[in-house]
């Protein structure tokens, strides 16, 4: 098997998405929610990300960080610093952070208006 | 043990550390856990649970080499490069660099690994069949006439690209129920092939048929005497 290892071929290109000024609202709940998470140390950021796989091709990625590898915007949304990839930032253009009280299926949910379909879990989408 | 060409395979390296999770997260069979030297066939679907393509996963250590096909190649990239977003995969297509095989009517004791000597990598694949790579310094030419392969492939109910697997249908109808892992987590098409996995109503499923028994249309891969095709079970 010649696998190319001397690196003459070139790479399959992958078109880089376009990079947009992703707008984002969190909603009251969800603000408290984060408000208990992060407690008074607002050095921290709410990393909201998306990951490929899930029921319908992406996952959304939620994740409360110091700082991370990935290139991001950041927005400032009443105190709280919320980083977003810019890699995925046109698939999160727009969404709403939520958060549902419930015991089943609960916690933090997304809004998101550029999903075509979500699975059941909410945490897939296409 | 005969040989065939395997004219339609498509070889691609996938670098990058998250090469096998995103393959896993976009398949149907488990490929988080491969270590080098493993080989593992997964299925990549459509929303509607379709097949894409079939890939073969071969862990070569600090890459994977995967084998698809030519075929479906662009729809396959188009499938899962605006996937990649920012995670580490990189992608080269290095099908032209070699030649590709079939050995069949084996008996494999090694089906999940590979080996590589004298040129060729062999990835025992099947109990009864074996995916060859020859680099093209190796000089191999494989037989192109396929009459043997298929009638073979009748005998032992197994799939082909282009014949069974096919973005007709999904993989529990083109037989390789086997690739659709029962536990893994979520990929693109899992709902629909586990509510019919849990139903038990997978709609259509592949048979070997006499072929003074089966309509025309249903037939995926015609022999002499018997054929495969894709049927509605009837058990359903």
């Amino acid at each position: 098997m010649d696998c190319g290892t001397c690196e003459t071929t070139g790479p399959v290109q992958v078109m880089a998405p376009q990079v947009v000024d992703v707008n984002l609202t969190i909603s009251v709940k969800a603000q408290e929610m984060l408000g208990d998470a992060f407690g008074d140390d607002r050095s921290m950021a709410l990393l909201v990300g998306v990951l490929s796989g899930g029921c319908s091709g992406y996952m959304y990625d939620l994740q409360i960080v110091e700082e991370t590898d990935q290139v991001c915007q950041e927005i400032n949304i009443d105190g709280f610093r919320v980083l977003v990839p810019k890699a995925s930032s046109h698939l999160l253009d727009g969404i709403e952070i939520d958060y549902v009280d419930r015991l089943m299926g609960g916690g933090f949910k997304i809004n998101n208006p550029n999903a075509e379909s979500s699975c059941g879990c909410g945490e897939s989408f296409a | 043990m005969p040989r065939v060409a395997y004219e339609d395979a498509a070889l691609t390296v996938w670098r990058g550390k998250d090469a096998l999770q995103f393959i896993d997260g976009l398949s149907t069979n488990k490929t988080i856990g491969m270590v080098k030297g493993e080989i593992r066939r997964t299925v990549f679907t459509s929303s509607k649970a379709k097949i894409i393509d079939l890939a073969t996963v071969f862990h070569m250590g600090e890459f994977l080499a995967v084998i698809t096909h030519k075929s479906q190649l662009e729809d396959l990239l188009n499938h899962i490069t605006p996937r990649i977003l920012d995670q580490d995969v990189a992608i080269v297509d290095v099908t032209s660099r070699n030649t590709f095989g079939v050995e069949y009517n084996c008996s494999n004791t090694k089906v999940g690994l590979f080996d590589t000597f004298d040129g060729e990598t062999f990835g025992y694949v099947h109990e009864n069949y074996t995916i060859i790579v020859a680099s093209l310094d190796a000089n191999r030419e494989f037989p192109r006439e396929l009459g043997e392969f298929n009638e073979w492939r009748i005998e032992n109910k197994i799939p082909w690209n282009g014949y069974e697997i096919s973005n007709k249908y999904h993989p529990l109808a083109a037989g390789l129920e086997n690739l659709v892992h029962p536990k893994k987590g979520c990929y693109i098409g899992q709902e629909v092939l586990v509510r019919m996995a849990s139903r038990g109503r997978q709609g259509k499923k592949l048979v070997q048929i006499e072929n003074s028994a089966v309509a025309e249309k249903s037939v995926t891969t015609a022999g002499k005497e018997k054929s495969l095709a894709i049927v509605r079970d009837s058990n359903q």
